[in-house]
């Protein structure tokens, strides 16, 4: 019973941290219809910023979480005006943004391993190593502490979004961009801030990953499989969608990993993902299957 | 008021320039090159009776791997529009098969490479019963699941080596000759590969195959079995992916899931080397083949890494898709500066 | 004095053949206009260029005397000019009061939105009550109201409508040109697109006939709703809802 109990909380506290992960991935499709494969690659680059703040000055990675987010959103803004911007207009749009993205995430993986050479790192702050024991189980401190500033920004995304004029122009762009052009949104204006928005939750979720796993360049290609799983099982473009998503793969892989051994509970979310693209393509908050 | 007259005079207008068009196809297709290169490439071993080539002959070879595998993802991916980034299964598959057979009883990968072929070609045409249900970016993320699950499974997989693999015998043939009963397989595989594509292309099928890429649901409606047509174009190409994966394992002396599942090698290269060359031509794999191997080569020998290596095929996928979404053959066909010799449409 | 000109119009999607060769309408102040014509007219078309959602490629577009030719959607709404077209480009997964506020986007006057929508809510009842249901939870004609209420959030002089009766059973689609008319009483000028022209046409005071991409007829809805031949040719197979 305490195992099992165990295994629940090492889920959840996982969850926390690729909710993030999978938020910012979520929130561009809905507004762009982009599929962003190279959103895990951007993580990467976050998780190299907090990697070197601490190595070089010792700087705690939560501390280093909003440069990661500046260095981030800035790199969009210069993505989207290069090349999304002018691929709008593109015939076969939803197609050629995957393919586009992919091509980014194999630059940016190779600029990564040219720059730091695909050595495994992870940020060692004392509390990434450390636990709190309650009774018989414990809590890594390290994960718990990045599954609450997860949550914290989500939260705030999610206020965000539901109250200021702006998430009002967001959220009527995702769901109708048509009609919110007629009524006076300037959706190309949205979209720049939204993938702004999108890489800066990378780059925050780049810097807690920095402590909870040790990474290398080339693993943001497990990353994609993992995070389009949780995207595609939450509904593309819902964000609640993908948190909610991301606790339930994380301790049902929690559990297989217990089961199983650690190399199949990746294979969860692979396999989750192959599933949910093929029985269910609009996920489980989707009400049409966007992506089909 | 009525315009029935301006209507006639459009299409009247429209049926001539088809016309035109058709024409100028008929005049433009030459057949001359592939056989040239074909003779030339047959006769290339030879040169290693004055010196030594064992390097060019193996650059040649790895091309016409390519060029195989180019021209099978071309039926998928340029005719049918089901963009996959994860043929490297099939490879796999095909080099796990063969060199299984030559590891047991051994029978030579270039015997065995057609059954490999089939092998995967049947594998793929069940995967394709699954995955074709859904397309566009729903179809590209499913076959990367496909890597990352195919890539765990060998891993786990002890009956075949599991991580480390299949070892297989190498031949006995003196060095300046070991290399050329692989070469003449890829050079039969590579024209094989290439006929195949000109063949489908020019037949019934391939019509309702471009006709699926247009617009499904109209193709559907128009009479098209369009799933079976769809998952058909899956195996063959998946056919062709592990006919090469199965040479190519004993041409390496080995099998292993790191190298044959690689996603950028065997899965992203022959993707691009499409979209580069044409998506939907039939020089178009030829020249994207020859030119993505042409600048690896050149990126090894001035630059060394493999990381740079990644990010010169990134930026050469991005760009490619940012300025000639055409690929080379179809912008030049486009703007009608199609030399006649690499029209083989 | 017409408000809105349309002149000799030609355009078309991206780079495909043109869909509207010439149309010609205009549009006068504080009337109900009526377009009819058969499938594939141009019709839509004609409401999307004037809107600014298609490219105008030859022809012009003027209203109070100035060109709207070459402008954003957005901007040709700050001109006095909403579309709705015919997904009734609601959000579905807002709520109705949440629909309503995004009608006035583009007002600054935060204070000044809330109340014109507490206006639509007293006018509306069926919004009132509905004001935290998710739009797209609601009955095709409840949706097609909010859509059309929602355009009166920005005191607009023009309201374009495309098929506003489109899949509603007979009994709403009176409501809606119910609806129509007490727009107009407000001295909103109306456009409508609609393939009941039997229907529209009673409901408007002037009728245009389009097809393949032209102005055949216009004048005044009882004329159009008169003529013999127009009968024949677009009216006659319709049954009147």
């Amino acid at each position: 019973m305490a195992d099992i109990l165990q295994i629940l909380i090492l889920g959840l506290a996982l969850g926390g941290v690729y909710a993030l992960m999978g938020a910012g991935l979520s929130l561009v499709f809905g507004v762009m219809r982009i599929v962003n494969l190279a959103h895990p690659s951007l993580i990467m680059m976050g998780a190299y910023v907090a990697f070197w703040g601490f190595r070089l000055y010792g700087i705690d990675p939560i501390v280093m979480l909003p440069v990661a987010m500046v260095i981030l959103a800035a790199t969009g803004v210069l993505l989207y005006k290069l090349v999304f911007e002018r691929e709008a207009k593109s015939a076969k749009y939803s197609e050629m943004t995957v393919l586009l993205t992919f091509a980014f995430a194999m630059v940016f993986e190779g600029a990564l391993a040219t720059a730091f050479t695909n050595t495994q790192r992870v940020t060692t702050p004392d509390y990434a190593v450390d636990a709190i024991f309650i009774g018989n189980v414990f809590i890594p401190l390290g994960q718990l502490y990045a599954g609450i500033v997860s949550l914290v920004l989500i939260g705030a995304l999610a206020l965000y979004l539901k109250y200021s004029r702006f998430g009002y122009a967001i959220r009527a762009t995702t769901q109708n961009r048509e009609a919110a052009e007629l009524l006076g949104v300037n959706v190309n204006f949205v979209g720049l801030v939204s993938f702004a928005i999108g890489l800066a939750l990378a780059g925050a979720a780049g810097a807690l990953v920095s402590f909870v796993f040790s990474f290398f360049p080339s693993k943001h290609w497990e990353w994609i499989a993992i995070l389009m799983s949780l995207v595609v099982l939450g509904g593309m473009g819902s964000i609640l969608g993908t948190v909610v998503a991301a606790y339930i793969l994380s301790v049902v892989a929690a559990f297989v990993g217990f089961f199983f051994g650690a190399t199949l509970s990746t294979l969860t979310f692979f396999v989750a993902l192959f599933v949910v693209l093929l029985v269910r393509p609009q996920g489980l908050f989707g009400e049409k299957p966007e992506l089909a | 008021m009525s315009s029935y007259d301006t209507v006639d005079q459009i299409v009247a207008a429209r049926k001539a320039y088809n016309e035109t068009l058709a024409q100028a196809a008929d005049r433009t297709r030459v057949t001359w090159l592939p056989v040239l290169l074909l003779v030339i490439l047959a006769l290339f071993p030879l040169m290693q009776f004055v010196g030594n080539y064992n390097y060019p002959i193996h650059l040649v070879l790895y091309t016409l791997m390519y060029v195989t595998m180019a021209s099978g993802w071309n039926i998928l991916g340029g005719f049918t529009g089901y963009i996959s980034l994860g043929h490297s299964v099939f490879f796999a598959v095909g080099g796990y098969f063969a060199g299984m057979i030559l590891a047991r009883y051994g029978v030579s990968t270039i015997i065995m490479a057609p059954v490999a072929g089939l092998v995967a070609g049947l594998l793929g045409y069940m995967i394709g019963l699954i995955t074709l249900r859904v397309r566009g970016p729903s179809f590209i993320i499913s076959s990367l699941a496909l890597v990352m699950i195919c890539r765990i499974l060998f891993e786990k997989w002890q009956f075949v080596g599991g991580a480390a693999g299949l070892s297989l015998p190498i031949n006995d043939l003196p060095v300046q000759w070991a290399k050329l009963p692989y070469y003449y397989a890829f050079l039969v595989m590579a024209a094989f590969g290439v006929w195949v594509a000109y063949r489908v292309k020019h037949s019934k099928f391939g019509l309702g195959l471009r006709a699926i890429s247009k617009d499904e649901i109209k193709a559907e409606s128009a009479g098209i079995d369009t799933r079976f047509y769809k998952v058909l174009a899956f195996a063959i190409s998946a056919f062709m992916f592990g006919m090469a994966g199965a040479v190519w394992g004993e041409y390496l002396t080995y099998v292993r899931p790191n190298i044959f599942v690689h996603i950028l090698y065997f899965s992203v290269w022959p993707a691009l080397m499409c979209i580069l060359g044409g998506k939907g031509t039939i020089a178009g794999p030829v020249v994207g083949a020859v030119l993505i191997v042409a600048f690896n080569e050149f990126f090894v020998a001035t630059l060394g890494a493999s990381a740079i290596n990644i990010l010169a095929t990134g930026l050469i996928m991005a760009l490619t898709l940012m300025f000639f979404p055409l690929g080379l053959i179809g912008t030049l066909a486009r703007y009608r500066k199609l030399p006649r010799a690499l029209n083989w449409d | 004095m017409s408000l809105l000109t349309v002149k000799n119009v030609v355009a078309g999607y991206g780079d495909g053949p043109a869909i509207l060769n010439g149309a010609s309408v205009d549009v006068q102040p504080g009337k109900v206009h009526c377009i009819i014509g058969p499938n594939g007219a141009g019709k839509s078309t004609l409401l999307k260029a004037i809107c600014g959602m298609l490219k105008i490629r030859s022809g012009e577009v003027t209203f109070k005397g100035e060109s709207l030719k070459g402008l954003r959607p957005d901007q040709v709404l700050r001109k006095g000019i909403c579309f709705v077209p015919q997904e009734r480009a609601l959000f579905p997964k807002m709520t109705v009061r949440e629909n309503l506020r995004m009608g006035g986007f583009s007002m600054t006057d935060k204070r000044l939105l809330e109340k014109r929508i507490d206006e639509i809510e007293e006018r509306f009842p069926i919004l009132k009550e509905r004001r935290d249901q998710h739009a797209g939870t609601m009955s095709g004609g409840q949706q097609q109201t909010l859509s059309m209420a929602r355009t009166m959030i920005l005191r607009p002089e023009i309201v374009m409508l495309d098929e506003p009766s489109l899949g509603l059973a007979p009994k709403i689609v009176q409501e809606i040109f119910d609806i129509i008319r007490v727009m107009a009483a407000d001295g909103i000028t109306i456009l409508i697109v609609e393939q009941n022209a039997l229907m529209g046409l009673r409901c408007a005071d002037w009728g245009v006939v389009l097809d393949l991409g032209r102005t055949l007829f216009e004048g005044p809805a009882e004329e159009v709703l008169a003529d013999p031949r127009i009968r024949e040719a677009y009216l006659g197979a319709k049954k009147a809802a």
